[in-house]
């Protein structure tokens, strides 16, 4: 489980959030929905003690780490997977290479166990025939398949996405999102997932958390959005998707 | 009016004093982490050496024409100032020393700022904005572990070839031309190098490759590391780096000098 307690942060003199408390729960779909630039994808990098809070508590399963020295976070965070809303993926490795960098890097698994995980998620994500290929080479959808695949390999509980379907077609953007409500059927995984895009939230989410003006002003299960009468969710929801 | 310029200046002169402290505090910090992650050098041996093949082998072109070009130049005129005074003999000398001492590795320094300092700021700030370092992290792996500490290991080890590659083209080239621009026997060039030489010159010229190597690769690396605002944020980064180091080589050379002479 994933609790932010009375979390603010400020960039310079700019408070991006303000006093945000959220609670993701093992084996469901959270959505943090919001204009862009508001410090959704911060979150994530907070959940990941990536950065860290001005004040408030970042708890991963019941450990504190909103002070934790970088060598302790490791651990951590290899129980939650995170795919970066650019992909993040090495340029100059190959996908295969790309899939069992952080196993080769980070568990002393023997070299089969590594290739039988990464044929695993090449075989998942769909992308048999591309192993050898480098990123550069693939179209957006497939490399966010790689990305999710890469994030996979590690078999956390909790896996976070950074606008996964962002500058998508249509049809890889259905692709993406039949692969992360697959996760939570068949694998069991949580998700938190941060988005501009309200269908993506309808389409996944169990649960959503409404980011505006740094400050959470929704936090409930997805269906009751419709209900909710703060004018921003009014608006997001006759124009179905945030461009602000 | 006046008065309100002069707060608003004194604003943001402190505003600028203290990014510049607070940047100053993060890059002692990011030195300290890279240093303290030497011991991780087994499991990133093959980094270490794909480094020490770009930040060594690669840079041995722009190494030699550096050297040989400098040892050209100062076997001409050097040579030209003796032949007024009648010391033409002790062109063996005068060249050696400022090879050695100063200007092949000053010059070896500042060729591999504007080399190697460049590649590893693009290529460490491309990989920041483009979030693969923060990957890194998110997956547990210690990104100056991994890309920091290879490119400080590699070119502490390699800045020493490449200096003892700079003195020999240097002085070589030097010797070349006084045989045969100055017509100066070789056995009288070398004649003044070589029993003249002593062991402190190669411990002033030899003690700047660390020194060259540990600013060169951490400025340039914490600059690639700082890099924001996408490619033009890559490209501030990659110059701020090797305009920075460039000048504290300059700096360094001089203390480097300074001290050893005055202490042996």
């Amino acid at each position: 489980m994933i609790e932010l307690r009375n979390v603010s942060l400020k960039y310079g003199n700019k408070e991006i959030l303000k006093n945000v408390s959220l609670t993701i729960k093992d084996n469901t779909i959270k959505a943090i929905l919001g204009p862009s630039g508001v410090g959704k994808s911060t979150i994530l990098k907070l959940m990941l003690g990536l950065i860290k809070p001005n004040s408030g508590q970042v708890i991963i399963d019941g450990t504190d780490i909103t002070n934790m020295k970088e060598s302790s976070l490791y651990s951590i965070r290899r129980k939650m997977g995170m795919v970066f809303q650019g992909n993040a993926l090495f340029d100059s490795l190959t996908i295969n290479q790309n899939l069992g960098f952080f196993l080769r890097e980070n568990m002393n698994l023997p070299e089969e166990e590594v290739n039988r995980r990464v044929a695993e998620q090449i075989q998942f994500a769909g992308l048999e025939g591309y192993e050898d290929q480098l990123p550069e080479s693939l179209s957006g959808g497939m490399r966010r398949r790689v990305a999710i695949g890469r994030a996979l390999i590690f078999k956390p509980h909790m896996i976070l996405f950074d606008e996964p379907t962002a500058g998508l077609d249509p049809v890889s953007s259905k692709k993406i999102l039949s692969l992360i409500s697959a996760l939570r059927h068949n694998n069991n995984l949580g998700a938190v997932i941060v988005t501009h895009i309200i269908d993506d939230v309808f389409n996944v989410a169990d649960c959503v958390a409404v980011l505006y003006q740094g400050e959470i002003i929704f936090d409930d299960v997805t269906e009751k959005l419709h209900q909710a009468q703060h004018p921003f969710i009014r608006s997001i929801l006759s124009d179905n998707i945030l461009e602000l | 009016m006046l008065l309100t310029f002069v707060r608003n200046q004194e604003k943001a002169i402190l505003l600028w004093l203290k990014d510049f402290i607070l940047t100053m505090q993060e890059f002692f910090l990011f030195s300290v982490r890279a240093f303290l992650a030497f011991p991780k050098i087994k499991r990133y041996w093959r980094d270490v050496l794909d480094q020490a093949t770009i930040c060594g082998t690669d840079s041995i072109p722009i190494v030699l024409v550096s050297a040989i070009s400098i040892g050209s130049l100062l076997a001409i005129e050097v040579g030209n100032l003796l032949e007024d005074f009648g010391a033409k003999t002790m062109l063996g000398r005068s060249t050696s020393l400022s090879v050695i001492r100063e200007l092949g590795p000053l010059l070896m320094g500042l060729m591999l700022s504007a080399r190697y300092g460049s590649r590893n700021g693009s290529e460490l700030g491309a990989m920041q904005i483009s979030e693969q370092i923060d990957a890194l992290r998110a997956f547990g792996t210690d990104p100056v572990a991994k890309l920091v500490m290879p490119r400080l290991i590699a070119s502490l080890i390699m800045f020493l070839p490449l200096t003892a590659l700079s003195d020999f083209a240097g002085l070589h080239s030097a010797a070349y031309l006084a045989e045969h621009y100055h017509r100066l026997d070789p056995g009288i060039f070398w004649n003044a190098v070589y029993p003249r030489l002593a062991p402190k010159d190669f411990v002033v010229g030899f003690l700047k490759a660390p020194v060259f190597a540990i600013i060169i690769t951490l400025v340039s690396s914490f600059n690639g590391f700082s890099a924001r605002g996408g490619t033009a944020g890559v490209g501030r980064a990659t110059i701020k780096g090797i305009v920075v180091s460039s000048g504290l080589v300059l700096i360094a050379n001089f203390y480097v000098s300074k001290i050893v002479l005055e202490n042996m």
